[in-house]
């Protein structure tokens, strides 16, 4: 295990973005996002959550993947080239974990290869939750924020003025060994002191107020869920937008569309959401007519559709959809709903 | 407000017993501090979960829409800005007044979560109470009491209207409108951005709306947006694209800002549910101080039978596009045409 | 840079529209190959393709031809829209875009000796005359062969010359057309899908195979039930918004089944099990 001291940070940054394209979160006015590292950026390791998940990041909200070219009867299509390599520095154990849930779909048969091609070019560091917040729960899916996850190349925990370090994957090897100047190995002592803060990480995790949610709670076969009274209620106070499926680090809903540019023009991929009412909109009708369909929807596919597909949800409680859904219609609450009485808190 | 909160509930209680109406519109508590959310009773026994604290935000008017194609009565409860927004809809015959009672709740501000944890003030947070001007923050071992506007909404702070404009019965008392801003502080972040040369207030604007999302909160949460069917949910119909483009991204917030031009209550929704925290309430409010200089002081939603001053032509109004400097300033009185 | 982008499943390959046939007013029928010769892809009866045309978009259609056809792919496409309103302006010889194939197909294995009922209406004759075709090539394989057809009007019919000559001419091979209402000369039947099947009265040792506007298709397997047709004995074909053709863009699902993956047909005893949302 290696570690850094927090001040020389910047050190690391620039000597990583000598080679990568380097994301960290970073603050703009209130707000933190996964944005592109430049000298002067102002770098927040001490938000848990970013607004939006650093999904668009490896499946970005706009993604050009043709270009096509018409000349009288003729059309010529070229394949726009996928992103260089990127370094992701500062991603939760729940986000890292939602990485693996895209990953099902994509890599899934037939392999999507844009989205394959930006898996292989990004190296993702993952960063350990010191304070968990009243919004999270990750623990309900298996995620331990103290542990590194699967999926991240390399990982760190903050300890005091020092950030440890330590590769998980041959990729994150090769990197920690090229950034060797900057990086100390880890004394005894230290090794010590980081069990304990995980430990410590462990404890509050039991304490948060969401911590007893149980997606195992929901009972029924897919039909007696699709058909339970709770939607009846539940999407009453859903205002139609979109902010729960776009900061959801796990949808991955999207929409294919041509740019027209007069002769030639572009094919471009872009989230859509389920919420809206164009979602499945076609020539002779909706299958989904009413905001009940969709919020059903929505929340069948992330706890039980994905599930028998994938053998896993599709949530990882990052608690951003608790957090910023502006009438509160959030998973935590549906879990409980479906769960009933054996999810009271 | 927890005496206040009994009387809403037995006033719910009543009115669902006597029939009065048929659903109450008001808020309900989740599992976490801040969490008041929307909620729709129809039966006695369901208003225990009823919830009237510093956190019930949302504004109900706009559930009205849902409800305008039935025969149903609702019981609606509103604070300033929310009976503001419901003239507004009446104003836009999106809503009918008599398919309507409306239970006017005085609000002095309500609680921002994000400044209660960067206060630190959740942490073991157990309960919330109000006292006067003041709230106190009660966690397992101690209490910490802070002046109430330090925490409330930005947009609580400018309210010109912590009282309900309309309503059929009030419940409580009327609050002072003290802590109000006067126009030269609700108008302070536009007049800055006036004084910035053209190409600076670009650049501002652009930084802010290149930001944006799509998630179309700030329309849906708006009372304003109150058409059935939104131009901007076609995407077939191309005119506003679903790419993250950053022309793109301009246009809806100009067409949307355009749009509720005169309509606009400045209630603020669109901002706080923002999540990429875009300054839309200073578009607004340009739109507003213009509309304000150019047809006389105007605020939507105070009066439903006042006319609208982009819904009225009047002869000696301002002709601001083909008059007076970019921007539109204001003719002077006696200058000739 | 390297990249191996080109094999996506997203990316088109260039065909080129061979010959246009005009059905119907509304309806065209279009021969898609290679832009010098073959079939861009091999497939099964049933599946679809998704067809693009630049800088309008794409969508996904049913083909139409039997994969015994080995010189083109037909697609009988209605103008309903923005991308089928511009494949219907693309004169013969233009290119487009197309990928695929997509989705299962009819299992024409099982369907090895037994007599099939096809049930069509309008449009829905397109995934059908696949099967249908691929079968009477080969003729010995299957038993009878019924082919129940109806549109609004003799004007609305799809491949008339197959309805008119190529099926009724072929052995044991049985066509009854019927039309909405009356029509100036017509001669046939007169009624929807759902009442002339019930008085056809057929046998329900068939294998019944269904493709039209949704309201037809929930009609006829109430028939069907009737006649006394195991829900397992009929096969359908459905059609929902689908952007990808490959189950992962997210909006053609049915319950945790994707109607571009899973589908497009579906065993109606397997449809039962899946939430009313189609």
């Amino acid at each position: 295990m290696k570690k850094i001291a927090k001040d020389k940070l910047s050190l690391l940054w620039k000597k990583i973005a000598e080679n990568y394209q380097l994301f960290l979160p970073i603050t703009e006015g209130k707000v933190v996002n996964f944005s592109i590292w430049e000298e002067g950026a102002e770098v927040d390791l001490n938000t848990l959550r970013t607004v939006n998940s650093p999904k668009n990041i490896i499946f970005p909200q706009t993604e050009t993947y043709l270009k096509f070219k018409k000349e009288g009867k003729k059309l010529n299509l070229e394949v726009v080239a996928n992103k260089g390599e990127y370094v992701v520095f500062g991603v939760r154990s729940c986000d890292v974990a939602s990485f693996k849930l895209l990953d099902n779909v994509f890599l899934d048969e037939p392999i999507d290869k844009f989205y394959e091609e930006s898996r292989k070019k990004g190296l993702i560091i993952s960063q350990a939750c010191l304070n968990p917040q009243e919004t999270c729960f990750c623990n309900s899916f298996g995620i331990n924020p103290e542990l590194a996850p699967e999926g991240a190349d390399i990982s760190t925990w903050e300890l005091g003025d020092l950030l440890f370090w330590e590769a998980q994957s041959e990729k994150g090897k090769n990197l920690t060994e090229a950034l060797g100047d900057i990086l100390e190995e880890v004394i005894e002592d230290e090794q010590e002191k980081l069990n304990q803060l995980k430990t410590g990480i462990k404890d509050r995790l039991k304490d948060l107020p969401l911590a007893q949610i149980n997606p195992e709670t929901i009972g029924g076969d897919l039909k007696e869920i699709f058909d339970s009274e709770i939607w009846d209620e539940l999407h009453r106070r859903c205002l139609g937008c979109g902010m729960c499926t776009y900061v959801c680090p796990t949808c991955h809903c999207y929409d294919v569309k041509d740019y027209d540019g007069n002769k030639g023009g572009e094919r471009f991929r872009c989230w859509d959401s389920c919420m809206f009412s164009d979602f499945t909109m076609m020539a002779h009708g909706n299958p989904r007519t009413t905001q009940k369909e969709r919020v059903r929807q929505r929340f069948m596919h992330k706890l039980v559709y994905y599930t028998n597909n994938y053998k896993s949800y599709a949530c990882v409680g990052c608690g951003r959809c608790t957090e910023k859904c502006p009438v509160s219609l959030d998973i935590v609450k549906v879990i409980k709903k479906l769960g009933g009485e054996r999810n009271e808190l | 407000m927890e005496k206040i909160r009994e009387e809403i509930k037995e006033k719910a209680r009543q009115a669902l017993a006597s029939k009065e109406v048929d659903v109450i519109l008001a808020w309900e508590k989740g599992e976490l501090w801040y969490d008041s959310y929307p909620a729709f009773f129809t039966k006695e026994k369901d208003i225990d979960s009823l919830v009237w604290d510093s956190f019930c935000v949302n504004n109900l008017s706009k559930y009205l829409l849902e409800y305008t194609m039935t025969d149903k009565k609702i019981g609606v409860f509103v604070k300033g800005c929310d009976a503001l927004a419901f003239n507004q809809l009446v104003q836009d015959n999106r809503v009918s007044r008599d398919k309507v009672v409306l239970y006017g709740l005085p609000c002095s501000g309500m609680v921002d979560p994000d400044k209660v944890r960067t206060k630190n003030l959740n942490q073991g947070l157990t309960e919330i109470k109000k006292s006067k001007d003041k709230l106190i923050f009660i966690t397992k071992d101690k209490e910490i009491t802070v002046p109430a506007h330090e925490v409330y909404y930005d947009k609580c702070l400018h309210c010109r209207y912590p009282n309900p404009v309309t309503y059929d019965q009030l419940v409580g008392e009327t609050v002072a409108a003290e802590g109000v801003l006067d126009d030269s502080v609700r108008f302070s972040g536009v007049k800055e951005l006036e004084e910035l040369s053209c190409e600076e207030r670009f650049e501002y604007w652009d930084g802010q709306f290149s930001k944006c999302i799509r998630c179309f909160a700030c329309r849906n949460v708006c009372p304003a947006c109150s058409c059935k069917q939104c131009t901007f949910d076609d995407s077939d119909l191309e005119v506003l694209g679903k790419a993250r483009e950053d022309s793109e991204d301009k246009f809806f917030h100009l067409i949307r800002a355009y749009h509720v031009a005169g309509r606009c209550i400045d209630c603020g929704e669109c901002s706080r549910v923002c999540p990429q925290d875009i300054s839309l309430e200073k578009l607004n409010r340009k739109l507003i101080k213009d509309i304000n200089e150019l047809y006389g002081e105007y605020q939507a939603g105070l009066d439903p039978s006042a006319k609208a001053p982009l819904g009225t032509y009047k002869l000696e109004d301002a002709d601001s596009f083909t008059v007076g400097e970019k921007g539109g300033k204001k003719r002077e009185k006696n200058s000739k045409r | 840079m390297s990249c191996n982008c080109h094999d996506d499943p997203l990316v088109p390959v260039i065909a080129v529209v061979d010959r246009i046939r005009e059905d119907t007013a509304d309806i065209k029928t279009f021969q898609v190959k290679k832009p010098k010769e073959g079939l861009p892809f091999t497939f099964k009866p049933g599946q679809c393709a998704m067809l693009s045309v630049p800088p309008v978009g794409e969508a996904i259609f049913s083909i139409t031809s039997s994969p015994t056809q080995q010189n083109f792919l037909e697609f009988s496409i209605k103008n309903v829209g923005k991308v089928t309103d511009c494949l219907h302006q693309v004169e013969e010889g233009t290119e487009i875009g197309i990928r695929g194939p997509y989705g299962n197909n009819f299992p024409v294995e099982e369907f090895k000796g037994k007599d099939l009922l096809f049930i069509g209406g309008g449009i829905g004759l397109a995934p059908l005359r696949s099967v249908i075709n691929y079968t009477l090539d080969n003729r010995n394989d299957y038993g009878k062969i019924d082919i129940v057809y109806g549109a609004r009007s003799p004007k609305d019919f799809v491949h008339s010359n197959d309805l008119y000559h190529n099926w009724v001419q072929a052995e044991g091979t049985d066509v009854h057309l019927t039309i909405d209402k009356e029509f100036e000369d017509w001669k046939g039947n007169v009624g929807f899908v759902p009442q002339y099947i019930e008085e056809l009265n057929f046998s329900c040792d068939k294998v019944a195979l269904v493709c039209g506007p949704p309201i037809m298709i929930k009609f006829v397997l109430e028939v069907l039930e009737k006649l006394g047709f195991d829900q397992k004995q009929i096969y359908t074909t459905l059609e929902l918004k689908m952007k990808c053709g490959i189950g992962k863009c997210g909006r053609c699902n049915i319950g945790d089944k994707y109607v571009c993956k899973d589908g497009p047909v579906f065993r109606c005893d397997e449809l039962g099990k899946l939430p009313d949302e189609y």
